[in-house]
């Protein structure tokens, strides 16, 4: 009875930690209408921070609490809000999920810079009042730090139901999300609203990551931390991210279960630590599919931001062999270890393609690409190779199996997930992601399954070989690269092929409307299940070759994060194309390695300045979700800009020509080993980044002096290359507004010195 | 700038010059212009009709007026003062009230938190409740059902109870008909002519004619983006058929 009622207790606090962490997710969501996928990192950064002022400058506790939670928590949200988040109107809901996913990453990188994992002494986060400040009640032994936590959950509770259905301010909150222009017609404004939602969201976020902390006793570590708000997604899934009380109760059931697991399971499951940490992501995925949600409604078809070409396939085919050209120049010339890199680049921008296929054609979201890649992983390390030792390959029938089982596994995935659209879609495969990374990568133990001994991941690491298909082995550097090389151009051309087929139209078309489509007859779950088997056996190839890449994989190469690294990245490139995916999984997979790796060669090199490279070799950690963070400015992604760049250097033949040929020169160079790889590399980049925009510069000269017009003044060279004329001050009277104030406005007189009215 | 005019600006403004003038105003949706040059005047306490076919404008040239799209080119003029660059939210606090297009409602907040927002013009809720209560006793009935869930009728109803409560000096309505049964248009126009008769000016845009030119002091035919044609509605009423056949 006792043990009852103190697990009871225990269940009860984390709970309601639980529920200040969700219910500062129901208020942004509320009045942005952005699911932020950030409040776990910003209560890993404020729990951070608490900690560097309260232990490690040994601040006092209210002080260093008050600097957190009352100034800067709130900043931070509020600047969110006012750099990134507004930028997100009239952007689908992949973009929303991404930029946010990609705060979250920034935080992280952020966090691991600043506080470094490895620290020689472990960090101490002790409750409030210190771990013996203890109270017993009905004979059981709780912290004042426990008690205080539970009493500011029931009393945020509270406050936030007051101030949604008591205040003026608090429904005009709930009327942004309604109708924002309405809202600014009744005299509100929704932008100060949606700020100080955020502040507060923040604020929230920040006190759960405190109270928390030491709660769960884990270690300081900035990956856990972010996870464990991230379970209050259940919660707030279960208030239907509107409605408070029931918020509440999906976070009081959450905390309870997770210790009556600890109390009440059999101590001879092994499975059962395992099993209580992906309790909140079972729940989440239970949650989700058996909660009614919102039905199909034609009114949902807003018009986005984001726009794709659809490429012919004659430019699909000669992109395609340009690529396999390219990289079997570049095997010719370059040492084993880049090319290495190179072919794992090869093989994430295929996990990457599956991302394109379900996302850029389909309009569906899969958080948890990667996890795939480790069910075709298991399958092919269990059923899938010959030989042992040097001589084990990976056969054909392996490669197929796997992505056969991933397919089923996305089908199983997916049934109960139909009905769901966007976020909600988003979440279940999250969950399904965390819960494969939890519940079936840790299984390094045999197992007794149908009387057989059996261990799916053994030891933590698998090693896997490279394949031979045929007669043909591909256990050389270079025969793997052409490989992944060629499958990827193969895969990139299907894709377009399959945008051009009917299917693909009609995978557009329910992108679109899936109204639309269900009254046209189509069967949307058909389309939705077929298009989620396929994403999910491209995904299982490209993880098989990924690890085969690696050789060896442990659970780590399979993380959620890097899930999310990937689809964000793919956004970033352009989730429209395979272009976007090739750009993705050579930034993810090489460019950020290469970058790392010149800094630490440089910082080798001049001992000196090494402290400089260190942290320039942080900031590059930190660059991918900075990218991400700007998607709301140009939610198309990158790939747009490089083809209309590509397309203007295909109109300027002598600058096309030139580069070309300088590239050719450079390889020439290098393949007759006059020049090192490094070198080619740092030709290369000045080819291509500096060579069009200072060759188009020469052109559009020559082109003015041959017209014998002269070339339009930047503003701010006027009246110092050129004379200030009447024309410019209108202009800029008419910008400034001063005609619409009635001031009259100024007459230059010739002679007279220019100056601007004041 | 626009913000030091005062409520009292534009209600004790001296009966004769017009509240509200468009002079040029030009006004676009990105790289597409869609008001080439827009004049137009609302005399003091009289009811304008902006007629036109479907894509011609009329909205637009209401969304330039509240606020809610700042014009290109040309002058707003509320009560004599420009207020190019003034927000939606500053002029309706200070007594423009403007119903949009469609269901001007708050469908995720019950009739009493949709008219609380009313409030923000400057009225005390126990006010607007009253005045909207007494107008449409339907609404009393479910002032705590979500605004969501009642009818088109009743939702459109919602929305005039704000006009009515908030006192505005300038009324701005956007298409009151739209997917509304003709009974209960016509009430809402009966409403309206009553608004106007307490010597609110009304500025009123309408794809079906007919229903408002019976009210209506002054129309105006709006066609591709300009004003065509303004004249009292005997004097507009043959031209009709011609400007939305376009012979």
């Amino acid at each position: 009875m006792q043990q009852f009622v103190q697990y009871t207790i225990l269940g009860l606090v984390l709970g309601g930690v639980y529920f200040i962490a969700a219910s500062g997710l129901v208020v942004t969501y509320t009045t942005s209408g952005i699911f932020n996928f950030s409040q776990g990192a910003i209560a890993m950064l404020a729990a951070f921070t608490y900690w560097q002022l309260r232990w490690g400058w040994g601040w006092p506790a209210p002080i260093a609490l008050l600097v957190v939670l009352g100034v800067l928590a709130p900043a931070l949200g509020a600047v969110l809000y006012q750099v990134v988040m507004k930028n997100l109107r009239g952007t689908s809901e992949v973009t929303k999920i991404v930029v946010s996913v990609g705060v979250m990453l920034g935080f992280l990188a952020l966090a691991t810079w600043v506080w470094n994992p490895t620290a020689s002494s472990p960090r101490n986060f002790q409750k409030f009042f210190g771990a013996n400040a203890i109270v017993e009640i009905f004979g059981v032994r709780i912290t004042w730090h426990e008690i205080i936590s539970f009493v500011l959950a029931l009393g945020i509770a509270a406050g936030i139901r007051f101030l949604f259905v008591r205040t003026r301010s608090g429904v005009a909150m709930r009327a942004v999300v309604d109708d924002p222009e309405l809202l600014e017609l009744n005299g509100g404004r929704p932008e100060r609203l949606a700020t100080i939602s955020w502040a507060g969201g923040a604020f929230l976020a920040a006190l759960a990551g405190i109270l928390i902390t030491p709660i769960t006793g884990s270690s300081m570590s900035a990956n856990a931390l972010t996870l464990l708000v991230i379970d209050a997604f259940a919660a707030a899934m279960f208030g239907r991210l509107k409605s408070l009380p029931r918020t509440f109760v999906g976070a009081i059931v959450l905390g309870l279960t997770n210790y009556y697991v600890v109390a009440y399971f059999p101590s001879s499951w092994t499975w059962t630590s395992a099993f209580r940490q992906s309790i909140p992501m079972i729940m989440l995925f239970i949650i989700l599919i058996i909660l009614p949600q919102d039905r199909l409604r034609g009114t949902t078809v807003l018009r986005t931001r984001e726009r794709f070409h659809m490429p012919t396939m004659r430019t699909a085919w000669i992109a395609a062999l340009v690529l396999v050209v390219v990289m079997f120049s570049l095997q010719t010339i370059m040492q084993p270890s880049p090319m290495k890199t190179l072919a794992y680049g090869m093989t994430l921008a295929m996990i990457a393609l599956s991302l394109v296929l379900l996302t850029g054609l389909a309009g569906e979201i899969n958080l948890a690409a990667l996890s795939f890649g480790a069910i075709g992983t298991i399958v092919v390390f269990h059923f899938g190779t010959t030989g042992s030792g040097l001589d084990a390959r990976m056969t054909l029938w392996g490669i197929v199996l796997a992505s056969l089982v991933c397919a089923v596994v996305g089908a199983v995935v997916a049934l109960p997930a139909l009905r769901l659209r966007g976020l909600y879609l988003a979440l279940a495969t999250m969950a399904f992601g965390v819960f494969v990374s939890k519940m079936v990568l840790s299984e390094g133990n045999p197992r007794r399954l149908f009387g057989r001994d059996f261990t799916i991941f053994p030891g933590g690491t698998l090693r896997i070989p490279r394949p031979k298909i045929g007669p043909v082995d591909f256990n050389s550097d270079k025969a793997f690269l052409t490989l992944v090389t060629v499958l990827f151009a193969l895969l990139a051309i299907g894709l377009v092929a399959i945008r051009h087929s009917g299917y693909g139209r009609r995978l557009a078309a329910m992108k679109d409307s899936p109204a639309a489509c269900a009254t046209l007859g189509m069967s949307v779950v058909r389309l939705k299940l077929s298009v989620f088997m396929l994403s999910a056996a491209v995904a299982g190839l490209g993880g098989v070759l990924m690890s085969a890449q690696l050789g060896a994989v442990s659970a780590e190469r399979f993380d959620i994060f890097l899930s999310l690294s990937l689809l964000m990245v793919t956004v970033v490139g352009g989730i429209g194309y395979a272009s976007g995916a090739l750009l993705a999984g050579l930034f993810l997979g090489c460019s950020l390695l290469a970058m790392t790796n010149t800094l630490t060669k440089l910082g080798a090199d001049y001992a000196s300045i090494q402290a400089i490279f260190a942290f320039m070799i942080s900031a590059v950690t930190v660059l991918p979700a900075t990218i991400g963070i700007t998607m709301g400015k140009n939610p198309s992604g990158a790939v747009t800009d490089i083809v209309k760049g590509l397309n203007d250097i295909k109109q300027a033949r002598p600058l096309m020509f030139t580069i070309i040929g300088f590239e050719v020169g450079i390889w020439l160079l290098t393949a007759t080993d006059v020049l090192t790889n490094w070198n080619f590399v740092i030709l290369t980049a000045i080819n291509l980044l500096v060579v069009p925009p200072l060759g188009g510069a020469i052109m559009k000269k020559r082109a003015y002096a041959k017209a014998g017009v002269a070339p339009p003044t930047p503003a701010e060279f006027i009246g110092i290359d050129r004379a200030y004329t009447q024309l410019d001050l209108d202009e800029m009277e008419s910008v400034l507004g001063f005609d619409a104030l009635g001031v009259a406005a100024p007459v230059l007189h010739e002679g007279e010195p220019a100056h601007a009215p004041a | 700038m626009s913000t030091n005019i005062s409520a009292s600006h534009f209600s004790s403004h001296d009966g004769n010059g017009p509240l509200l003038e468009l002079a040029g105003v030009r006004a676009s949706y990105g790289p597409i212009e869609v008001l080439h040059g827009v004049d137009l005047v609302v005399p003091q306490g009289s009811v304008v009709a902006l007629l036109g076919p479907n894509g011609a404008g009329k909205s637009t040239i209401l969304k330039v007026c509240s606020g809610l799209l700042q014009p290109t080119a040309g002058e707003v003029r509320v009560a004599g003062r420009v207020i190019n660059g003034a927000t939606a939210d500053q002029l309706a606090r200070l007594g423009l009230c403007t119903i949009p297009e469609g269901k001007g409602v708050f469908p995720n907040l019950t009739v009493r938190e949709n008219l609380w927002m009313a409030t923000m013009a400057g009225v005390s809720l126990s006010d607007v409740e009253e005045i909207a209560y007494a107008r449409f006793p339907r609404l009393g009935e479910r002032r705590k059902q979500l605004a969501g869930t009642m009818s088109g009728g009743e939702q459109q109803m919602l929305s005039m109870a704000r006009a009515l409560s908030v006192n505005p000096a300038l009324l701005l309505l956007d298409e009151l008909s739209m997917g509304l049964a003709p009974l209960v248009v016509a009430n809402l126009y009966e409403i309206v002519a009553q608004v106007s008769e307490e010597g609110v000016s009304i500025l009123v845009s309408e794809q079906f004619a007919r229903t408002v030119l019976g009210i209506a002091h002054y129309a105006a035919i709006v066609l591709h983006g300009n004003v065509t044609r303004v004249g009292t509605p005997a004097e507009l009423e043959d031209e009709l058929s011609a400007a939305y056949l376009g012979s």
